[in-house]
């Protein structure tokens, strides 16, 4: 990394006049926040829990501002404040990009008004949330059961700097040349600012800002907002993605602080980033939450500007964050919890749920930085089929583009992309090629040309000129995708047929190409931090200041879009993010940029993961073997373990490492790695019915103990071992050189299965560590005892050619004999799954008496509301097109880990089946040891099937 | 169900009956299954014997017996996959109804692509059969070069012995003298000078060496950098060399030409340092070698008769003053038939006044290129000793010679931006159409020699490697894989660089196409 290409709150003005604030606030014990709201103005709505006001500050008595506090129906709350009737506008549109829609807000909760304060009350008895405003000083507290959650303003940082006119500084007064009294200053009488006790004496970087080589015209003057968020009852802070830092989120300062810096959120493309670090990277998510034994609350602050958030825990068991941003108004989305999948659900009821994927894209991706030719395609997918080692998707870097003039295909080294691709897609593979928003300014480049010409391209400082900067195209200019103008035209680039005649359409590619979208913060060679100048202009006269965090989101938006519309029925986009914001996951997915090929890397990886999985970007993954360098093989295998159990699994490697696919390793490497890919498709059903989950309900694809175990301290800061989905695997990748085995930490008394061998390990209800071998080949993968695990163990060259292959479902007991397990399947690419083309079952074991019961029962029948992200099924139709079409797929295999031991008969609707029994340690016994396993043979004809099968 | 032997190879057969008591042991003999388990769907044998036919058994082999085409062998991964195979074409791999039995069509295109290639392989073998007998006919103009050489190396070995022993008579002769005048200061010095010079020179054109390569590194850097990361000190590294070299900036293209004409102004600063005696670097290289290659020797000899006048004679001639009295006759006698000898091969001049001074340096001068001569014929010798040796290696042009032919030949391909070249056994080089420096990919190193692969067979012949090449300077050295396969020209097909700086060429030679006879035979072999 090269930090000095990057700001330091102390090198921009706003963060330091922020962080001066802070510091004056806490060298004044008398220190009270100047804003207060004015009862006289309350308007509360009559049949909604809505109400406005009139803010004002002590400091500034005619500037006037607004607050607006509205409850939704699933009570998060929205506190909304910005100026009114200023000499500007603040940018106010972060939210309408990042909400999913409008939200509801409540009409059976009452606002109370008090002399001091207004209030509302919700929620069962047993968990009552109060919200109160208080009018002077103004603070918002959120509080349940009558302790306090989260409080805005609680320390009094709020500030919102008003619009003002700029003041010509005074004549300064010059010195007369040679004149020895130039030296004797005049004297000027001190004038003392009354304000200064809050905003300080100086007008620090107010109108224009220099760093470096580049400056920065502020015409709107200082607008910064500044915001504390107290969790006075929590000692966890999650959240604020991107960072390549623990999930549980160290400190920014306090006493002890562990970084020096606050976290930052401003997209960049950091060069060689630190693995340890508050650096912004190349996306934000501006969602925090808190969590603690009793309750997990959470704060999504919708701005897209320069925002730095310091963290610090005041005590053990409280937590304190203050966030400084450039501009913006006030938009704060408070979610109550009170569990984690309460505040997934809460916050992703506001920016949507990660976008149930095509089904293929989330099985193994083979890329590089570049396959430099159709033929070099060809020959990596025939060397992947030589060495029988399955993979879905290859993929195209910038070099497949004419002098990097994206959708135009450099024809000296790929002179046939078509039949490439369909080369390709003849065993059911898909390509994904690189499309940057960055256009070469040549009018020969059709892309260009039309941007132009439609007027859709971002604009320098006075609003008018096409701003010109510096990528992998050389001179590019960009498209302005705020611009509605340019929507349409770039769905139109991406069909895949000319249907208009003088528009460019890519008729060289087919519908079986998807996107990667790069470079999209946007990253600028020779912009300010790699980026665009904050005083660019984008549509509506906006600055880019304003809307920079979100600047990928639209990019990524419309580049999802654009591909689904390429079908009639549109098809299930996948398209790859490097920049996202709140709300990104409703388009694809997204990776960690370009990651460094060392095994620090690797472990904050998997840590980044976690936390953008609980920032609701659950299709997440980072390059596996790191992005720059040359990894050893053993690094390599251990980062195939990790990449085969992230949800986003692509290998990738810069243009100047050597060559890695995984073919070309030596043996024992190239085995190991070969049954790495293997085990990731077996398990893709467990994986598919993670992301169906994921997509209904908001809960992450990888779990982090916080949220499997809420109640368990021992877990909260834990975030190299994880859970997928709801399965019941639980997964600890080892990232250190030379290991052998690994410390699992178990925090039930419950028993878990080594997924490999069986052998069972204990929990306790205190915790516990237990030891397991963990061999090159190895990865520490334990199945949690009362699980049911579908997979298919059929290896195939692509996942699609294993949609007719038969499941095993493999019964894991719990200590009491039960156990539980879904399967969601459809038809993996189109949309016929929202009309109920699809399978959801539920598999349960359950002691009755002597017997165990392994059953299937129908879950999309049972819950057709859950089916389903966003449309509820109003009636689930078992003899859908889809189930017809899988009917005849079976189950090959029962093995059920842990029965107590061998059984007299297994008989299905009365019949015998074909069965045999290995004795071993029971799921209920004491002792550790390899399980008793029980194996039945072909025990189900059809996987869409209810059935019952007893074990007597 | 499917049948009990479907997909398996005929060699396995027999293998595949059921025991009296309807049961059949896996073949690993791990276990005793029921008849009715073997190609059930559902892998009951730890080996995976007992589902030959429907690949539920993961890494086993199908085989489908392609009837009017040849059997083939796939993975159990791709049994029942939905996908026809080209590999079956008797459709045997997927359920019944699914894949058309293509096995007419496909055996009879197979036949005829197997007769084209039998037939290029005839039409190539013969032109490599032409290079065998080049090789051969090679063979016996080497043999002859060596005995030639090997004839004219006694000659002037004898030649040099002669010349030897003479310059070794004179300079006894001298030697006393000579010793004497070579402690004077003046020598000295000069002989210290030189020797700084000397080293001067070395060090000097180690620096060009040094500045040229940085040139190159700053030229690629130049044209190559990656804008990306704006990084401040490689664009001021590139600025400080469009500044020191006089280029344009690279991103400038429109004033290109306005920078041109500065350039062409800012003449007189670079002329500047102008003094006189001072030699321009030109000159200076010009004048150097000649001033290094003076004979200090003969310089002092000539320098005392320079300032001596005649008060010293030639020490040749004068050495009578220091031989015995008793021996002077004897002297004499051999001084005049030295002399003579000496005029005869014109090494001095008869009788005239500097031939007399310079005799000891003319003698030398005269071993010297003698042995030179020596030298080029003994080269010469082992040149051809050493071509002869590797005619016939199987590391260098085959065991047949096949390669000899080549030696020297050189092809090209032109992909727009560059014209790729590669010299075989020579160099390979990477020539920019459009301006630029040319750099070498390397020099022929070796066959492919990887694990397993037999030095001298076609397979080690399928790929040539050339190393060394000029250093990326973000990357390794440059090199070359050039993979061969057997056509009727010597042509380069296609260059990709994999991955940087190591580039892949295809092409295709008569110098691997065997007979179709000994083709099939080795691959049966394999």
């Amino acid at each position: 990394v090269k930090p000095e290409d990057f700001k330091t709150c102390s090198q921009a003005a706003f963060c330091r006049r922020g962080k001066a604030l802070a510091d004056r606030a806490g060298q004044n014990p008398d220190w009270k926040s100047p804003y207060s709201v004015d009862p006289s103005s309350l308007a509360i709505s009559s049949d909604k829990a809505a109400f406005t006001a009139a803010v004002k500050s002590s400091l500034y008595p005619d500037i006037k501002f607004g607050l607006d506090v509205r409850v939704h129906h699933d009570g998060v709350v929205r506190v909304r404040m910005d100026e009114v009737d200023g000499k500007g506008k603040r940018y106010d549109e972060t939210a309408s990009w990042a909400l999913l829609s409008e939200p509801q807000v409540s009409k059976d909760i009452q606002w109370t008004v008090g002399k001091k304060e207004v209030k509302a009350t919700y929620g069962p008895k047993t968990d009552k949330v109060d919200v109160e405003i208080t009018f002077d000083p103004l603070v918002v507290t959120l509080s349940r059961n009558g302790r306090s959650e989260v409080v805005l303003n609680g320390l009094g940082l709020l500030h919102m700097e008003h619009f003002r006119t700029k003041e010509e500084p005074k004549p300064a007064v010059e010195a007369v040349e040679g004149g020895e009294d130039a030296q004797t200053p005049m004297e000027v009488p001190e004038v003392h600012n009354p304000r200064s006790w809050f905003e300080g004496e100086e007008e620090d970087g107010y109108w224009e800002e220099t760093w470096k080589s580049w400056t920065d015209s502020k015409p709107k003057g200082p607008q910064m907002l500044s915001i504390d968020i107290s969790f006075p009852n929590h000692g966890h802070v999650y959240g604020i993605p991107q960072h390549a830092t623990r999930l549980s989120l160290p400190t920014t300062s306090g006493q002890d602080f562990f970084y020096n810096e606050p976290y930052r959120l401003w997209n960049s493309d950091v060069f060689e980033y630190h693995a340890d670090s508050t650096m912004s990277l190349y996306g934000s998510i501006p969602v925090m939450y808190a969590h603690s034994k009793e309750s997990t609350v959470g704060v999504f602050n919708a701005i897209a500007s320069d925002t730095f958030i310091d963290v610090a825990h005041p005590e053990p068991g409280s937590s304190y964050t203050h966030w400084i941003s450039e501009s913006g108004i006030l938009d704060v989305f408070l979610l109550p919890g009170p569990k984690p999948a309460d505040i997934f659900k809460q916050y992703t009821g506001l920016t949507g749920t990660q976008a149930l994927p095509p089904q293929w894209s989330i099985a193994y991706h083979q890329c590089r930085w570049n396959y430099v030719s159709s033929d070099d395609v060809r020959s990596v997918q025939t060397r992947f089929d030589e060495e029988d080692m399955p993979v879905d998707v290859f993929w195209l870097d910038i070099e497949y583009a004419e002098e990097h003039k994206y959708f135009i295909w450099d024809k000296k080294n790929f002179p046939d992309p078509v039949d490439m691709v369909n080369d390709v897609s003849a065993v059911e593979r898909k390509m994904v090629v690189i499309v940057d928003p960055h256009l070469k300014r040549v009018h020969s480049y059709p892309v260009y040309k039309e941007a132009q010409d439609l007027d859709v391209l971002a604009k320098v400082k006075d609003g008018q000129s096409e701003y010109e900067g510096w990528c992998w195209s050389g001179s590019s200019a960009w498209v302005d995708f705020f611009n509605p103008a340019s929507w349409e035209w770039w769905k139109g680039l991406f069909k895949t047929v000319q249907s208009e005649p003088d528009k460019f359409a890519w008729i060289e590619s087919t519908t079986d190409v998807h996107i990667w979208n790069d470079m999209n913060e946007p990253a600028i060679f020779n912009g300010p931090e790699i980026s665009m100048p904050r005083d660019n202009i984008h549509y509506g006269g906006w600055e880019h200041r304003d809307l920079h965090n979100l600047n990928g989101m639209l990019f990524h938006n419309q580049t999802s879009q654009a591909v689904r519309a390429r079908t009639d029925p549109p098809m299930r986009p996948f398209v790859l993010t490097r920049s996202f914001f709140a709300g990104s996951q409703r388009f694809g997915a997204m990776w960690t940029g370009d990651n460094l090929g060392t095994w620090e890397h690797m472990a904050v990886g998997m840590k980044m993961v976690l936390s953008l999985n609980i920032a609701g970007f659950a299709f997440s993954g980072s390059d596996v073997g790191g992005f720059f360098g040359n990894p050893e093989p053993e690094m390599l295998v251990r980062w195939y373990h990790v990449g085969a159990f992230t949800p986003f699994f692509r290998a990738h490697a810069h243009i100047d490492t050597k060559r890695r696919e995984p073919y070309l390793l030596d043996e024992p490497y190239k085995s190991i790695v070969r049954d790495i890919l293997r085990l990731r498709y077996a398990m893709l059903p467990i994986w598919y019915t993670a992301f169906h989950e994921s997509s209904v309900n908001g809960m992450p694809v990888v779990r982090p103990h916080f949220v499997v175990f809420p109640e368990d301290e021992a877990g909260f800061a834990i975030d190299d071992q994880f859970f997928v989905g709801g399965s019941g695997l639980l997964v600890k990748p080892v990232t250190e050189k030379g290991a052998t085995e690994a410390q699992v930490y178990l925090p039930e008394d419950q028993v878990y299965y080594d997924y490999f061998s069986g052998q069972t390990y204990r929990g306790s209800a205190k915790g516990k560590n237990v030891t397991v071998p963990a061999p090159l080949d190895k990865v520490p993968l334990l199945i949690r005892g009362g699980s049911i695990l579908p997979t298919r163990e059929r290896p195939r060259r692509s996942s699609p050619l294993m949609r007719r292959d038969p499941f095993t479902l493999t019964v894991a007991l719990d200590k009491a004999g039960g156990a539980r397990g879904e399967l969601y399947l459809d038809d993996g690419e189109s949309y016929a799954h929202e009309g109920g083309a699809l399978v959801w079952r539920e598999f349960t074991a359950a002691r009755r008496g002597k017997a165990t019961h392994v059953a299937s029962a129908d879950l999309a029948a049972a819950k057709p509301e859950a089916a389903v992200d966003g449309a509820a099924l109003a009636l689930y139709d078992k003899d859908n097109a889809f189930a017809a079409e899988v009917r005849a797929v079976r189950v090959e295999k029962l093995v059920v880990l842990g029965l107590e031991k061998k059984p007299g008969s297994v008989k299905l609707a009365g019949s015998e089946l074909d069965w045999e029994f290995v004795p071993g340690v029971a799921s209920g016994a004491s002792k550790e040891g390899v399980a008793s396993q029980l194996v039945v043979k072909n025990p189900v004809a059809s996987i869409t099937g209810d059935w019952e099968i007893v074990i007597q | 169900a499917v049948e009990k032997t479907h997909g398996v190879p005929p060699s396995l057969l027999a293998k595949y009956s059921p025991s009296s008591k309807s049961t059949w042991a896996c073949l690993d003999g791990s276990k005793e299954i029921a008849w009715s388990a073997v190609n059930d769907d559902f892998c009951d044998c730890a080996d995976g014997s007992d589902e030959p036919g429907t690949g539920a058994c993961p890494n086993t082999r199908f085989y489908c017996a392609n009837e009017g085409h040849i059997g083939a062998l796939i993975a159990s991964s791709r049994v029942n996959d939905g996908l026809c195979e080209p590999e079956c074409c008797d459709g045997s791999d997927e359920r019944p109804g699914v894949c058309k039995n293509t096995c007419k069509e496909v055996g009879a295109a197979y036949r005829a692509k197997q007769e084209a290639e039998r037939k290029l392989r005839k039409t190539g073998s013969k032109i490599r059969a032409s290079y065998i007998t080049f090789a051969q006919k090679e063979k016996k103009r080497l043999e002859d070069v060596v005995a030639t050489s090997a004839q004219e190396v006694a000659t002037k070995q004898k030649e040099v012995d002669r010349l030897k022993d003479l310059v070794e008579r004179t300079e006894s002769l001298s030697l006393a003298a000579l010793e004497h005048k070579k402690q004077s200061p003046l020598y000295q010095a000069m002989l210290k000078q030189h020797q700084v010079l000397k080293s001067l020179q070395r060090e000097h054109e180690k620096h060009l060496e040094r500045e040229k390569e940085l040139g190159d590194i700053l030229t690629n850097l130049r044209s190559g950098y990656n804008p990306n990361y704006q990084d401040m000190a490689v664009l001021e590294a590139v600025r400080g060399w469009e500044f020191l070299a006089g280029l344009p900036h690279i991103n400038d293209v429109k004033k290109d030409e306005e920078a041109t004409e500065e350039e062409l102004g800012s003449d007189a600063v670079e002329e500047d340092d102008e003094e006189d005696g001072i030699l321009s670097a030109e000159e200076l290289e010009k004048e150097l070698p000649a001033v290094l290659d003076t004979d200090y020797e003969s310089l002092l000899i000539e320098h005392d008769r320079h300032i001596g006048s005649p008060s010293e004679e030639s020490v040749l001639f004068d050495v009578s003053a220091y031989v015995p009295d008793a021996l002077l006759p004897q002297f004499e006698a051999v001084k005049d038939s030295l002399l003579t000898w000496l005029k005869t091969f014109g090494i001095i001049k008869g009788g005239s006044q500097g031939g007399e001074s310079a005799d000891t340096s003319r003698a030398k001068q005269a071993l010297s290129s003698a042995e030179n001569d020596l030298r080029n014929a003994e080269r010469e010798k082992s040149n051809a000793e050493q071509e002869l040796s590797r005619l016939f290696d199987p590391k260098w042009f085959g065991r047949e010679g096949e390669w000899k032919k080549l030696q020297g030949t050189c092809l090209e391909k032109n992909t727009g931006d560059y014209t790729y070249e590669v010299c075989l056994f020579g160099e390979a080089k990477q020539k920019p159409n459009n301006g630029g420096s040319t750099f070498s990919l390397g020099h022929f190193d070796r066959w492919n020699d990887a694990e397993g692969v037999e030095p001298g067979s076609p397979e080690a012949y399928g790929k040539q490697y050339y190393t060394r090449g000029t250093k990326c300077w973000n990357g390794p050295q440059r090199s070359v894989q050039l993979v061969w396969t057997c056509g009727t020209e010597n042509a380069i097909l296609s260059v990709q660089e994999l991955e940087k700086c190591e580039y892949q060429f295809t092409g295709t030679t008569p110098a691997l196409c065997l007979p179709p006879e000994d083709h099939e035979r080795k691959r049966e072999e394999l």
